[in-house]
């Protein structure tokens, strides 16, 4: 049950024309360059783990992640999805120069070998202001909030155009799989022992990280006809919450969760009858997995165990801090073709987590709006409901 | 720099900052106080003094505050949700950035990565371990801000604004705002200062609380 909410948040409903609208996406996964083969990927079902050769993982419990080939630099990789999304909505140089960047990043791997004043250089605000520079953007601002950053950039621009704050946003988010969060992914125990990640599944043993860096551009529907631009989905939804329950864990009864979701929502106006599909979080860890499907129920009642879900996880890995954008733009490609991703990993049902998992690939669905949610240390929640545009 | 003018630093500056329309400030704390030497440890949290930092300048902030914050309760959904919810917004330009160069160290050297430091490795941990302790439900969001000097300016101001989102979005009800920044070398000291925003509009509303004022500084350090 949702708190009341002032008159002026009550407004923004679907068709509203302050609600916001991708005009432009790009995204690097383990899949490869482009949009083209991240839809595939997760519409195919083959999951992208490999052994990881990018750093030794000799004295690792494990040695499996989802990257790409070779070793890209991630300032360069943020800067060209960038640059991309930037083209894609049509934007000049004047419009860019008007147009904020919220950024999802962990910072530098270098900054815990860096010393003296070149630290500056390594962090995630020095991320975010460097692909500002190069892509003619405005106001950078840096988010760290682990795997709920990317997210929370997304909902955070979402209102600052609801509100008229702005005609228009860029969320752009990355993580490459490193050596040190690999060694204290390991070292907690986190990582699956098994080579795959289950999400939902029986004997699921954790998660696997990924490769992932993506870019949006979000604008006021209205800023966006004034452009002749076509958007290419909406962001008709969106929630944050936290558990206040424990440093890591996520309640067990799912009811921060819940919250996010019913915010979502709540925003655009609909019941969860109108959902088509459900990217999940979906980590594939023992605990959470559990308390995803606690929060579903919670929120969604009967459409709990009805309404098709996947954790793409499964597929493209953990991408921590950017994973947030990067299923935000898995959910857009799924809705805009009409087909629904792959849960890969499934050994069988777990009594625990009563979902209607997309087990199967091939599979179409023609729904109206999808979910995606994300939860992260700290009992932090997000989740983002994407209509069709 | 020594600690009591940090301390004054941080006092100058904070009077001066507008916050942003349609906030109050209900409470605020800083780090360090005079008298103050290492933060207190905190359970579960190793070699860095970042997170306990961040967890005292928030407890001394919250005992500042005088209303009594309802627990929500663990049993009932409901009342969870019907509580007020109090995001939590941490702005550190570099972070835990003791631990970063522990594991970076150790995964040069090839030696063991504690468990431990899993936990503490991105800054919602310790948002977590205060959000669980005051029963905190509204959003966790961490920034890393951009910085001129003086730095802590620039980080309250891009933290207040991201509360005044939260809160003007509907996402929050009141933002504990955590600016923390560890000792880099650069002859400051650990630093951080904590300050709890609601809706002008709630406080005037309730009970207790003076619009428009700061309440009278209690004594740092010592309030349960």
């Amino acid at each position: 049950m949702s708190t009341s909410r002032p008159a002026a948040q009550a407004a923004h409903r679907a068709g509203d024309t302050a609600s916001a609208v991708i005009v432009g996406m790009a995204a690097v996964s383990a899949f490869g360059r482009g949009t083209g083969p991240l839809l595939a990927g997760v519409t195919v079902g083959e999951p992208a783990f490999r052994p990881v050769d990018r750093f030794s993982v000799g004295n690792r419990r494990g040695g499996v992640a989802a990257t790409l080939p070779e070793t890209p630099d991630l300032l360069d990789e943020l800067a060209t999805v960038t640059e991309a999304a930037c083209q894609q909505a049509g934007l000049t140089v004047p419009e860019r120069s008007g147009t904020t960047l919220l950024l999802a990043a962990h910072g530098d791997p270098r900054l815990g070998r860096t010393a003296g004043p070149d630290r500056a250089t390594r962090t995630a605000a020095a991320l975010a202001g460097t692909v500002a520079v190069r892509c003619g953007l405005a106001q950078p601002k840096a988010y760290t909030n682990a795997c709920v950053a990317a997210s929370t950039a997304v909902a955070d621009a979402a209102a600052m155009i609801a509100l008229g704050r702005a005609d228009r946003v860029v969320v752009a988010a990355g993580y490459l799989v490193e050596s040190d969060q690999f060694a204290l992914f390991d070292a907690g125990r986190a990582l699956a022992t098994d080579g795959q990640v289950r999400p939902f599944s029986t004997d699921r043993t954790g998660l696997l990280l990924g490769d992932g860096v993506a870019a949006v551009v979000l604008e006021a529907e209205s800023a966006a006809q004034r452009r002749a631009v076509a958007p290419l989905a909406r962001i008709s939804g969106w929630g944050r919450s936290g558990d206040g329950y424990h440093v890591v864990q996520p309640r067990p009864d799912g009811a921060g969760m819940a919250r996010a979701i019913r915010a979502a929502l709540d925003r655009a106006g609909i019941g969860p009858d109108e959902l088509g599909y459900i990217n999940a979080h979906g980590s594939g860890s023992a605990q959470s997995d559990v308390a995803e499907s606690a929060a579903l129920h919670r929120a969604l009642g009967r459409y709990a165990a009805e309404t098709p879900i996947s954790s793409t996880k499964s597929l493209h890995g953990q991408a921590l801090e950017a994973s947030g954008l990067l299923e935000l733009v898995v959910t857009v490609l799924a809705l805009r073709a009409g087909r629904l991703p792959v849960n890969a990993g499934y050994l069988g049902p777990d009594g625990d987590c009563k979902l209607n998992v997309v087990v199967d690939n091939g599979q179409t669905f023609d729904g109206r709006y999808a979910l995606s949610l994300n939860a992260a240390f700290g009992g932090a929640n997000t989740a983002l409901l994407v209509g069709a545009a | 720099m020594t600690a009591p003018a940090a301390t004054m630093q941080m006092r100058q500056t904070v009077p001066d900052l507008e916050v942003p329309a349609g906030l109050v400030i209900l409470a605020r704390a800083y780090w360090p106080e005079p008298g103050d030497g290492t933060p207190p440890p905190i359970p579960g949290f190793i070699v860095s003094s970042f997170s306990p930092l961040v967890a005292e300048v928030a407890r001394r902030c919250l005992a500042a505050e005088p209303t009594v914050r309802e627990v929500p309760s663990t049993a009932d959904g409901a009342a969870h949700a019907a509580g007020r919810r109090t995001a939590i917004v941490l702005a550190s330009r570099y972070g835990d950035l003791a631990s970063a160069v522990q594991v970076a160290a150790a995964v040069d050297a090839g030696t063991r990565v504690g468990p431990l430091m899993f936990f503490q490795a991105v800054p919602n941990a310790v948002a977590g371990h205060i959000a669980a302790h005051a029963g905190l439900t509204g959003p966790i969001v961490c920034l890393s801000p951009s910085a001129d000097p003086p730095a802590h300016t620039i980080a309250l101001r891009e933290a207040l604004a991201e509360a005044e989102l939260l809160i003007a979005d509907g996402d929050a009800d009141e933002a504990l705002v955590i600016v923390a920044e560890q000792a880099g070398g650069t002859g400051e000291p650990d630093r951080a200062f904590a300050m709890l925003v609601g809706r002008l509009d709630a406080a005037a509303a309730s009970p207790g609380r003076t619009a428009g004022h700061l309440p009278a500084q209690t004594p740092q350090g010592g309030a349960g």
